[in-house]
């Protein structure tokens, strides 16, 4: 029980211990908190956490198109690319900062999945998933193409300015540890809200059973524009981060099918359509990244990393389709007994 | 639209460059035609799945490259004539994708749902490594008898390779099309796609048909690689990057749709060669994308679809 509502499960939090559920709440934060304090922890790791968040929020981002709303989003990184590349170019050629040009870049989104969607979600989901695929290459051969604005397929290099709170850049990564950790905490709290509120139930609706949904009063392709909507915003906002963090973008970085792939991936490791799910599915991801890239850059080839994000999308898809927080639930429903 | 400009003179044209746009237009129709066959014929196994099994194939672009591969091997390390392994190919293919199915897609047969989709896309990632740890990143090419010789017929300049490559492709279409319309194991493969209870209540084996089904439209894209090699590199993402091309030709013709999908692929194959000579080959797929939205908002089943509902 109480794990179930931990894992954001169940809707009402108040059920069982809430003192406890706050402490296993608050622990990974102060943990990640105070990690740039403690003794051994060097400027790499601190690089692979602010990596593992990042991609969290992708992760959160998607889960609410995909785990909420049931929507074949399969082309995602179409509004991580248009969140980076309108940071980034706003940025070098008109010197505006990206605490507002992450704005424009999510203004950008909406309409641009407000066209998609508009277009695509009427019709069944294949379409809707094969659009979204052919659109984010379509993006690629763009943003390849238009060398003057977006250099490339080089891709765009920010300005580096030192230290800077009005550019947000930092030579090290730590400023970047608390600024992630933010937008996880926020997207997490959404995520929790949406879980509970009438939209997100009206959005889980329709994900069950469209017609059933529409027969209850539910207005069916409103409610699925709208999710659509929101999670492309929530995934150009963090490209904004995203493109603070490494300061370089290019194409296939942006809106390549493996970009996209790897900001699935969190939500579906974790579990889709569970608050904790994209935390717990980001964390695993990243480790197991970096250990695959250590491991294959000793033995000397690349691109281990794709190999070992096939296998586990065909493991989870295949043997464990609820992910981990799946698994933790239905251990902890099997102890009860 | 920003590259648009300075390529034309401006001012009016005199007679004989209408003429000559004239011809140009004609050129890059014929060679749409020609390049739009072998689209239509990468893109029928994809549609076959479909139509058959409710499988959308996003690794059908990584059969394709392994069947590109076979034919860098036969032309690149036995000296054979890509085109004369096309049966070698087929059957090659056609056992990739048997392993597929029975690892993956067996339990997704039925409906298109996001646990598919990925799948696939998984497969189509284990697939594009394993090429990418055999054969590395660079391009390879092959040599048929016909690659880089030229016809002139007229005033039109066409490649060889491709007028063979597009000849094939339409006998292997039609192939497909006579097996499906007259063999008692197309009819049941027609039975299993219309309605798999009835099918199985006269006594068609829907698993066997199935598995069968879906190595035949793997090998046809193995087929149509190791066809397209002949004048098209490959490298381990050739699988990703023929994908739109292929998405487009099959929603466009129809998904499920065999003779619709072809029809599909040489569509595409116009509208890009008429849009790389008018405007830029760079951008020759844009107008595609603009089709293929058109197409899902107001006519999802495309020109020949009638079972997308």
């Amino acid at each position: 029980m109480n794990t179930a509502n931990a894992m954001g499960l169940k809707a009402p939090p108040d059920a069982g211990a809430p003192m406890r559920t706050i402490i296993f709440m608050l622990l990974p934060v102060a943990l990640i908190a105070i990690l740039p304090l403690l003794p051994f922890v060097n400027n790499f790791i601190i690089a692979v956490v602010v990596r593992a968040l990042i991609f969290i929020t992708l992760g959160q981002a998607w889960n609410i198109v995909a785990g909420i709303g049931g929507l074949l989003s399969l082309g995602h990184g179409v509004f991580l690319g248009l969140g980076c590349y309108t940071t980034g170019i706003l940025y070098n050629k008109y010197g505006i900062p990206p605490w507002i040009g992450v704005w424009v870049g999510c203004l950008i989104s909406l309409m641009f999945a407000l066209v998609m969607g508009a277009m695509t979600l009427r019709m069944r989901g294949v379409f809707f998933a094969l659009a979204t695929v052919a659109m984010s290459l379509a993006m690629v051969q763009l943003s390849r193409h238009f060398v003057d604005l977006t250099g490339g397929a080089d891709g765009l290099a920010l300005k580096f300015q030192g230290n800077s709170l009005w550019a947000l850049q930092s030579r090290t990564p730590a400023p970047f540890l608390y600024a992630a950790l933010v937008l996880v905490i926020i997207y997490y709290a959404i995520t929790r809200w949406l879980l509970q509120s009438k939209f997100g139930l009206e959005m889980m609706a329709v994900r069950d059973d469209e017609t059933a949904a529409a027969a209850a009063g539910v207005a069916v392709f409103r409610t699925k524009l709208l999710g659509f909507i929101v999670s492309a915003m929530m995934t150009s906002f963090a490209g904004g981060l995203y493109v603070q963090y490494y300061m370089a973008i290019d194409p296939e970085a942006a809106f390549g099918l493996g970009q996209a792939i790897q900001l699935q991936l969190p939500a579906l490791m974790g579990g889709l359509g569970t608050a904790w799910g994209p935390i717990i599915g980001g964390a695993v991801m990243i480790f197991l990244s970096e250990v695959t890239n250590w491991g294959s850059s000793k033995i000397g080839v690349e691109g281990g990393d794709i190999l070992v994000y096939g296998i586990a999308l065909l493991v989870i898809v295949l043997r464990a389709p609820k992910g981990i927080v799946g698994l933790i639930v239905s251990r902890s429903m099997e102890r009860k007994r | 639209m920003a590259a648009r400009g300075g390529e034309r003179p401006p001012g009016r044209y005199s007679k004989g460059m209408t003429e000559a746009a004239f011809y140009l237009a004609l050129q890059a129709i014929l060679s749409g035609i020609l390049v739009g066959g072998v689209y239509g014929i990468l893109s029928v196994g994809l549609s076959l799945a479909f139509g058959v099994m409710r499988i959308v194939n996003f690794a059908h672009g990584e059969l394709v490259m392994y069947g590109m591969y076979a034919g860098v091997v036969a032309s690149r390390n036995f000296g054979i004539d890509p085109l004369l392994i096309l049966p070698l190919a087929f059957l090659f293919t056609a056992l990739v994708g048997m392993v597929q199915y029975q690892i993956v897609f067996r339990h997704f047969v039925g409906h298109a749902t996001l646990n598919q989709l990925l799948a696939a896309i998984g497969c189509a990632l284990v697939l594009q490594m394993i090429a990418h740890l055999i054969f590395g990143a660079d391009a390879r090419t092959a040599v048929s008898m016909f690659t880089g010789q030229y016809t002139v017929i007229g005033p039109f300049f066409l490649s060889q390779a491709q007028i063979v490559a597009f000849i094939i492709a339409v006998l292997a279409t039609l192939g497909v099309e006579v097996l499906l319309r007259t063999t008692t194991w197309g009819k049941a493969v027609r039975a299993v796609a219309d309605d798999i209870e009835a099918a199985e209540i006269v006594g068609v084996n829907s698993s066997t048909i199935n598995i069968l089904a879906f190595a035949l439209a793997a090998g046809l894209a193995g087929l149509a690689g190791t066809v397209l090699v002949t004048y098209f590199p490959t490298s381990p993402s050739t699988g990703f990057q023929l994908m739109p091309i292929i998405i487009i030709a099959t929603t466009i013709g129809g998904l499920g749709s065999i003779g619709g999908t072809f029809l599909g692929g040489i569509c595409c194959g116009i509208v890009q060669q008429l849009t790389a000579m008018m405007w830029n080959s760079a951008l020759q797929d844009v107008p595609l994308y603009i089709l293929l939205m058109l197409f899902i908002a107001f006519r999802p089943t495309g020109f020949f679809g009638t079972r997308a509902e």
